[in-house]
């Protein structure tokens, strides 16, 4: 796959889930009892995900600041059950199960609103070939750079998620279960088919510390 | 640590010589009520079950509400909610089989007195050791209980096991959407003193998870460390502030299941007036990393029952203790480890009237020390360590054939290895062994009847079922 296709198929992609979001929920908008009901939610997602979607353990992913249409995406395959990795399938199953419309797109909203959490410094040498990869891909490997789906910055664009900050373990973990296909996600089979797991390791260390 | 091991202190009934020979564990557990009621894999609240995650503490402390299934609901004229109850009761089974190897056969007891050199069979197997129903999840919202009826086949009898029905509020504050500072208060309905409690160092849910019955139990344990399970009832509150601190306050009163009723002489051990419990702990989570210190306690007052009244003078025993937990969740390794130090100081001016005691006070310590490891929940084992250490006295812990003391100490220590794997993450199939290097206050001959304390060490098999 190289870069213009990468950017073709982003391209489909966030046209299809913006059609999909719909309009942003307004806090302003909600009765008193829907406001409740999202702050008890929320309460429930912090058990795991941590206060303001900031998560300690690397075991639950930082929803912090991530974009709306990824946790929309998100939370519906796992409602609908058609994201299965392991972890998936421990916990988000059940807790995604009796979530409706609007409170998904309520509660992405919310995460995407919470500020971002700070980078965390690790291997210098490590994080520079991350960098190298996120940015220019591994043209040996037909490896397109993951900066043109989700931003220079890493700050996610649509569907695509934010991965800057996120927990080294795991992204590891998102990125060897995708390709062994545990996690559907058409795009990133095709991207990510033959990078290997130094590789990956190298590119989450980066990922981390921004 | 779930022993529970019978204090000999009134004499040398042959009843009592059951119970502590019989023993001497109640398990403990996590049930899959919890997860019919979450849809969410053991593995959210537990490292290994019935030890609790990070989540799983916190699910516990939020009053076992947590609920992903269609509820059945109800509102009244102002659109208050006045029911939401669960569409499928979280109902669940436990069932225990077990074996029981002692390294030298333990004494025939008899029916009318033991049988001078006789022994009893050894290589008991129990089935089931026992069997429990449990409703375990939501009640309303932010009321939920945790419930267990078993059945104990060594004993041959069904009742009411631990329970815990809590009430949880949740409050934040200090910001909106930071959510800078949020806290749980609660209330705790309970049986158990500790069996509220959601560190895996406290006793009704300490190491081991789980041990024989039919080998012989210590002649001596704290009053907070097993003896007054299922016999108090005690309500409680409870805070935890910013996933970091926790408060609790209980006071227990008795609730004897069983026997005469008022309460009266035939019972034995039973609380005096209210029994104040307290108990506070400090978390702190990195990475993949937990670690909590804390300290809780109890000061009992006790009739010593028994053929005794159950009024007058009382005894009176004042349980500090302190514990810490470490635990790491990785994809791959857990590890744990737990420790407990529980001081107690006994006045005992009911039992020297009673002459169930010689000393006025005494005084019994209790450590325990235990290293967990599991790799991906699927197989794994534990290594710890116990001792208990206390005055001596001549009444309370008198000779008698396998249960007593020769020296009249309470003093006992050893170790526990155990294995574990788990085809299932609700399925575990146990091997664990029991090594004594002291039992009642000796080495060799601590009975006074020729018993050595390593012939106490009992190898013990285990087919743990939760479904």
């Amino acid at each position: 796959m190289n870069l213009n296709h990468a950017a073709a198929i982003m391209s489909a992609v966030v046209c299809m889930v913006g059609q999909l979001h719909g309009a942003e929920v307004s806090a302003d908008a909600m009765t008193d009892a829907q406001r409740s009901a999202l702050q008890k939610t929320i309460e429930t997602c912090a058990a795991c995900h941590g206060s303001s979607g900031r998560s300690v353990s690397p075991t639950f992913p930082k929803l912090a600041a991530q974009t709306a249409p990824y946790l929309e995406l998100q939370l519906h395959a796992f409602k609908d059950q058609t994201r299965a990795d392991p972890d998936a399938q421990a916990y988000m199953w059940g807790m995604a199960s009796q979530l409706n419309d609007a409170s998904i797109t309520e509660l992405a909203v919310y995460f995407s609103k919470q500020p971002a959490t700070e980078g965390k410094g690790g291997n210098t040498a490590l994080i520079a070939q991350g960098k190298q990869i996120f940015v220019e891909g591994v043209p040996g490997r037909q490896i397109p750079a993951c900066a043109s789906c989700h931003g220079a910055q890493a700050q996610g664009n649509g569907p695509f998620p934010r991965l800057a900050g996120q927990h080294a373990p795991y992204l590891l973990k998102q990125l060897l279960v995708i390709q062994s296909v545990l996690r559907t996600a058409p795009v990133m089979h095709g991207v990510i088919k033959d990078l290997n797991r130094d590789q990956m390791q190298a590119v989450v260390a980066y990922l981390e510390s921004i | 640590m779930t022993f529970r091991p019978i204090v000999f202190e009134h004499g040398f009934s042959k009843l009592l010589a059951l119970i502590a020979l019989c023993g001497a564990i109640t398990p403990s557990w996590a049930v899959p009520s919890f997860a019919r009621q979450t849809g969410m894999a053991c593995a959210a609240c537990h490292t290994v079950f019935p030890e609790l995650t990070p989540f799983g503490r916190e699910f516990k402390l939020n009053g076992y509400v947590l609920d992903n299934i269609k509820q059945v609901t109800g509102i009244d004229v102002e659109n208050n909610q006045t029911l939401s109850l669960n569409s499928i009761p979280p109902l669940s089974v436990m069932v225990q089989v077990t074996y029981t190897h002692t390294a030298k056969a333990l004494p025939d007891l008899g029916s009318a007195g033991a049988l001078t050199g006789a022994l009893a069979k050894d290589g008991e197997v129990l089935f089931p050791d026992q069997v429990s129903l449990f409703y375990a999840g939501k009640i309303a919202n932010e009321l939920g209980a945790f419930m267990q009826l078993t059945y104990d086949g060594a004993a041959d009898h069904f009742g009411l096991d631990n329970t815990d029905i809590r009430y949880a509020h949740h409050l934040s504050f200090g910001g909106s959407d930071a959510n800078d500072h949020h806290m749980i208060v609660g209330l705790t309905l309970n049986n158990n003193p500790t069996v509220q409690d959601v560190w895996n160092t406290t006793p009704a849910w300490g190491f081991p998870f789980s041990g024989s019955r039919v080998a012989p139990g210590q002649i001596a344990s704290a009053q907070i460390d097993g003896r007054l399970g299922q016999s108090v009832a005690g309500i409680g509150v409870y805070t935890w502030f910013d996933d970091h601190f926790y408060a609790e306050i209980t006071a227990y009163t008795a609730a004897v299941p069983g026997g005469n009723h008022p309460l009266d002489s035939t019972q034995s051990n039973v609380a005096h007036g209210l029994s104040p419990y307290w108990r506070f702990a400090y978390e702190q989570r990195w990475d993949r990393h937990s670690i909590s210190v804390g300290t809780y306690g109890m000061d009992t007052k006790v009739h010593p029952g028994n053929g005794t009244a159950l009024q007058g003078v009382t005894d009176r025993f004042k349980d500090i203790a302190a514990d810490a937990q470490y635990q790491f969740i990785g994809e791959d390794h857990l590890a744990t480890v737990l420790a407990t130090y529980i001081h107690e100081s006994q006045t005992l001016d009911a039992s020297v009237i009673d002459l169930f005691a010689t000393n006025a006070t005494n005084n019994l310590k209790t450590f325990k020390l235990t290293g967990e490891y599991s790799y991906r929940r699927k197989i794994g084992g534990s290594l710890g360590y116990f001792n208990t250490t206390g005055s001596a006295d001549m009444t309370l812990y008198g000779a008698a054939p396998a249960t007593g003391s020769a020296n009249n100490s309470p003093n006992t220590n050893g170790y526990i290895a155990e294995v574990n794997y788990l085809p299932w993450l609700n399925v575990k199939l146990q091997i664990q062994y029991v090594g004594y290097e002291k039992f009642n206050g000796l080495k060799l001959n601590y009975d006074g009847a020729g018993r050595n304390a390593s012939d106490n060490n009992t190898l013990y098999g285990l087919v743990w079922l939760n479904y």
